[in-house]
């Protein structure tokens, strides 16, 4: 289990750390492909609590929309269409979405343990 | 094994998530930096850059044109220093020409007088000879007319000169000259002509009294300049 958190950890602190400079203009990608990360690690949290994880789903998940995010931001640029706000409100909604189930599913999780402890 | 793979995965996963998360959370707050802070200090100190150097531009325009209106008063000042130099240049010109400071060159008018060729005998010679005021009369005709050098037989005269009967010469200014005494004058010579040949006036008054007068208007009549001498 610690494995993870550590990498996490590196990551934070790589970011952190590293003193790269974006172009104005990847600021975009930057920003959806953070959302397109987020929104696929809380599903991935989402399908464990709901016991139907499945890790290539959630690894293929992860890059794959983070791709699909930067490209419709991309295409979207070279449109001249704000494509990249779809894939905000298609994230973010998903996003809301998966932490209100995750919350949800805790809750019920809690108050079932409550009950239990109460039986 | 099978777990520690998939936990390997998890961990590169988390890392690029948290690699791009603190990343774009430290980029937006460096832009945010530059954007809200450093961009909004460098204009607002560009601004005050702009406003102090229109400032001094202004008060630098002031001043050129206060210079200006200087240089533009002392040019005045020196052109009319120029003018009164020039005038005074022009003036002191003139002068040495009347005193004979200068030699003078120019056209003019030349009047001999010589003693009468015949002298009754039952008369006084004393009448048929040119006297001294005879010289002064046409001289001071000359000067009266215009003329801005007069000389006695070469000789220049000036305001300070004098002219003295001495026996049968005429003494100028120390130097004796007998007649015929040739006066030359330099100015307009037809002023001096028809000034000296009114009826009645320099010319008439000379036959009058005896004296042979021839006069000559010359082109050009060169004057030495008047030697002061002692005594």
């Amino acid at each position: 289990m610690w494995l993870p958190v550590l990498g996490l950890m590196i990551g934070l602190l790589l970011g952190l750390m590293s003193d790269l400079r974006v172009p104005e203009e990847y600021s975009n990608y930057l920003s959806i492909a953070v959302l397109a990360a987020l929104d696929t690690l809380f599903g991935g949290i989402r399908a464990q609590l709901q016991k139907t994880f499945d890790d290539k789903v959630f690894i293929s998940g992860f890059f794959f929309n983070i791709l699909l995010a930067a490209g419709l931001a991309f295409l979207g640029v070279h449109l001249g269409v704000d494509l990249y706000l779809a894939a905000i409100f298609a994230f973010g909604v998903r996003l809301f979405n998966n932490i209100a189930v995750i919350r949800r599913v805790l809750l019920t999780k809690r108050t079932n343990t409550q009950q239990t402890e109460k039986n | 094994m099978k777990i520690r793979g998939k936990h390997v995965i998890y961990s590169l996963i988390l890392l690029v998530t948290g690699f791009m998360l603190s990343f774009s959370y430290q980029y937006t707050n460096q832009e945010d930096r530059v954007q809200s802070n450093d961009e909004w200090k460098r204009e607002d100190q560009l601004r005050s850059q702009i406003l102090s150097i229109q400032k001094e531009n202004k008060k630098l325009l002031n001043e050129l044109q206060e210079k200006h209106q200087l240089v533009n008063k002392e040019e005045e000042k020196i052109a009319e220093q120029e003018k009164l130099t020039f005038n005074l240049v022009e003036e002191v010109k003139k002068l040495r020409k009347v005193v004979g400071q200068v030699p003078v060159e120019g056209k003019g008018i030349v009047v001999s007088l010589e003693d009468s060729s015949y002298i009754p005998e039952s008369k006084d010679t004393n009448d048929y000879i040119v006297h001294e005021e005879h010289v002064r009369m046409v001289i001071h005709e000359l000067y009266v007319t215009g003329a801005e050098a007069v000389a006695i037989n070469g000789q220049r005269i000036s305001h300070i000169s004098n002219i003295n009967c001495v026996g049968p010469v005429i003494n100028v200014d120390g130097v004796k000259h007998p007649a015929p005494f040739v006066i030359s004058a330099i100015g307009d010579p037809d002023v001096f002509w028809n000034s000296l040949n009114l009826s009645g006036n320099i010319t008439d008054q000379l036959v009058n009294d005896g004296v042979e007068v021839r006069m000559d208007k010359k082109a050009t009549i060169q004057m030495p300049p008047f030697i002061e001498r002692e005594g």
